[in-house]
């Protein structure tokens, strides 16, 4: 008997290897929004006009009144503009440890520093195209040479997307889903020392549509498995200047905290906790209730004592919690507080001590900040548009309190990973039109 | 939410869903070219709804929608006189060829044949799992006809089985029949 589901399965289990053009998409994507958005705003024209003689009638009768333009509120706390940010120059301020430069992204797949082991090698990926054999290879890069040492093939991963969760001298880690969308977290561990990959999954951890994974102290890995998530108001959200959904104050996502053994697969431990967004530190763990959306309180638990307490962040009004990250003393917060006039957005890294106490938060139109696991650097890209002078990587270093610009322009590409030292932080730079970019990886000078 | 933000959600997905929409279209249509053409258009689509996508948890969803839609939107743009490729089972003869033609390739022959609608019901009801009402929702149809599609479907298939005298076809597991 023929089991047609199964049939099916097989059907299309040995496909040909299939290349994902996503820069394609993207442009192609980008560019019928932007269709759409010129209609739409020719409507919005027009019932403007239809608003102004109105007001112009009104107004010859009684006067009118224009409304005050719609900025971004001030942050309750000590607050940096991204112009208070100071030039970084190399070697006084930073030195560059390596650079790689793809000329042509959009024309194919290419190479990439992915990021920086504990002993400073650079992981280096060769991504998955013609010539390739659509695999992906990696090796580990001398920054000094240039020099790789390729790994052995890591087998059955095909294209799928990989994510490194630590990169350490003994061992490199790194998470993948099986089976695309709402499948098993796997990870994929190299052995340093035996030059061997194995893979591991955990058949008692809930299957998940993302692999939201990250280390904790013990070595173990902390999953956040979805929970609930936040809904949009009815009629759904208000259309901002420009012309994007403004999901400013979304109500937020939970998710179930587990943590798997990374040498045992049947060792598997639901935390018993709901969480927003994580972060570890050599000596406690934080969290937020919530994230992408109100975050709520933040919770400090030392991990040798088990001590807890909790903060109000303070957090405006309106702000979706969008990335967290965390040293013994500092949380870090980054922010999407609503869109004003002109499109202006109200995007904020907030640094508040672990304790609660605001330190400081830089606010600025298409600040992202984030600050990798066990750095001491927050890395602050600006993407304020493609001729806009402002756009470009900032740091803020939270042992000195140093903002500096360390570079103008930003490429159109999500690139970069964890680094293996406090002070290390990766930026990339566009090339060629934009249409490729240079990866740089430098050390903040102390 | 921030550009360079939507564009990282929506690469991870897109690198997650790649394969399974791919996957999804080359049972529609029977060509991995063809299919990579229609998960790629199904994935713009997706990119253009995207902000309003991502907080209702619908983007998988969305995204098997237009890969359908792109895939009845291609058909309908083809040519009459243009013939789906398919590998014809009833012509092969002789020891060798008998051999070598497999279920899966019966399948494949048999899906062929189906009018695109049934085709797009089986794929979904057997291939995605979905039930009645989310195959409803993506083919923009009632939950009736996806029943009567569904039933036409299962039964053309079962007798192109059997003239090709290919095993019982049967959709093991389920012992009550969706309609």
């Amino acid at each position: 008997m023929n089991d047609l589901k199964q049939l099916l399965r097989d059907t299309v289990a040995d496909a040909p290897p299939g290349h994902l053009d996503l820069a394609s998409i993207v442009a192609t994507g980008h560019r019928r929004v932007r269709a759409r958005r010129t209609t739409a705003f020719g409507g919005v024209a027009l019932a403007v006009a239809g608003v102004v003689v109105a007001a112009s009638l009104v107004g010859s009768v009684g006067g009118d009144r224009a409304e005050p333009a719609s900025t971004p509120p001030r942050p309750d706390a000590p607050t940096m503009r991204l112009a208070d940010a100071k030039r970084a120059v190399e070697g006084r301020d930073y030195d560059v440890l390596a650079s790689y430069t793809n000329e042509n992204l959009n024309r194919d797949n290419g190479q990439y520093l992915d990021g920086v082991t504990d002993d400073g090698l650079i992981l280096f990926r060769n991504g998955p195209r013609d010539g390739t054999g659509w695999q992906q290879h990696y090796a580990l890069m001398d920054p000094a040479t240039g020099e790789k040492d390729w790994l052995p093939d890591l087998k059955g991963v095909g294209q799928d997307q990989l994510w490194p969760v630590e990169l350490g001298a003994d061992q490199l880690v790194l998470v993948s889903l099986e089976n695309g969308l709402r499948g098993a977290m796997r990870a994929h561990v190299f052995d340093r020392t035996d030059q061997e990959w194995r893979t591991l999954t955990w058949p008692g951890l809930p299957k998940t549509d993302f692999p939201r994974a990250q280390l904790g102290p013990d070595h173990r890995l902390y999953v956040r498995i979805p929970a609930t998530q936040g809904e949009p108001p009815a009629g759904g959200w208000p259309t901002a200047s420009d012309g994007e959904a403004d999901d400013a104050d979304a109500a937020g996502d939970t998710f179930h905290l587990w943590s798997v053994s990374l040498t045992e697969s049947s060792d598997v431990r639901d935390e018993q906790l709901s969480v927003g967004d994580v972060a570890f530190t050599a000596s406690s763990m934080m969290w937020t209730d919530r994230t992408n959306g109100d975050a709520g309180s933040v919770h400090v638990r030392g991990l040798a004592s088990g001590d807890e307490h909790s903060f109000d962040p303070h957090a405006g009004e309106r702000c979706n919690l969008l990335g967290f990250g965390a040293t013994d003393d500092r949380v870090v917060m980054s922010e999407y507080c609503g869109t004003y006039d002109d499109g202006v957005r109200d995007d904020r890294v907030q640094i508040l001590t672990a304790d609660g106490a605001q330190v400081v938060t830089l606010q600025g139109s298409g600040l992202d900040g984030v600050l990798p696991s066990g750095s001491e650097v927050v890395n602050a890209s600006v993407y304020a548009g493609d001729d806009d002078s402002r756009s470009g990587t900032y740091v803020y270093d939270l042992s000195s309190d140093r903002f500096l610009r360390i570079s103008d322009g930003l490429s159109q590409w999500g690139l970069g990973g964890p680094t293996g030292d406090a002070r290390q932080v990766m930026w990339h730079t566009p090339v060629n039109h934009r249409n490729g970019a240079t990866q740089w990886v430098g050390r903040l000078r102390d | 939410m921030d550009r360079r933000q939507v564009d990282a959600e929506f690469s991870e997905f897109a690198a997650a869903s790649h394969s399974r929409l791919r996957s999804t279209a080359y049972l529609l249509c029977g060509d991995w070219d063809r299919a990579s053409d229609h998960a790629q258009e199904g994935l713009i689509r997706v990119y253009v709804a995207w902000p309003r996508l991502v907080r209702r948890g619908g983007e998988l969803a969305y995204a098997r929608k237009a890969v359908v839609s792109a895939f009845l939107d291609a058909s309908r743009k083809r040519s009459s006189t243009e013939r789906p490729r398919e590998p014809d089972i009833e012509l092969a003869s002789g020891e060798d060829v008998a051999a070598q033609v497999s279920d899966r390739a019966a399948l494949m022959a048999a899906l062929a044949r189906l009018p695109e609608r049934q085709r797009a019901c089986v794929v979904l009801r057997y291939f995605e799992d979905l039930d009645v009402r989310e195959t409803a929702a993506a083919l923009r149809c009632s939950e009736g006809t996806v029943k009567s599609q569904s039933s036409r479907a299962l039964a053309s298939l079962r007798s192109m089985f059997e003239s090709a005298s290919r095993d019982e076809l049967a959709v093991i597991g389920e012992r009550n029949l969706p309609w």
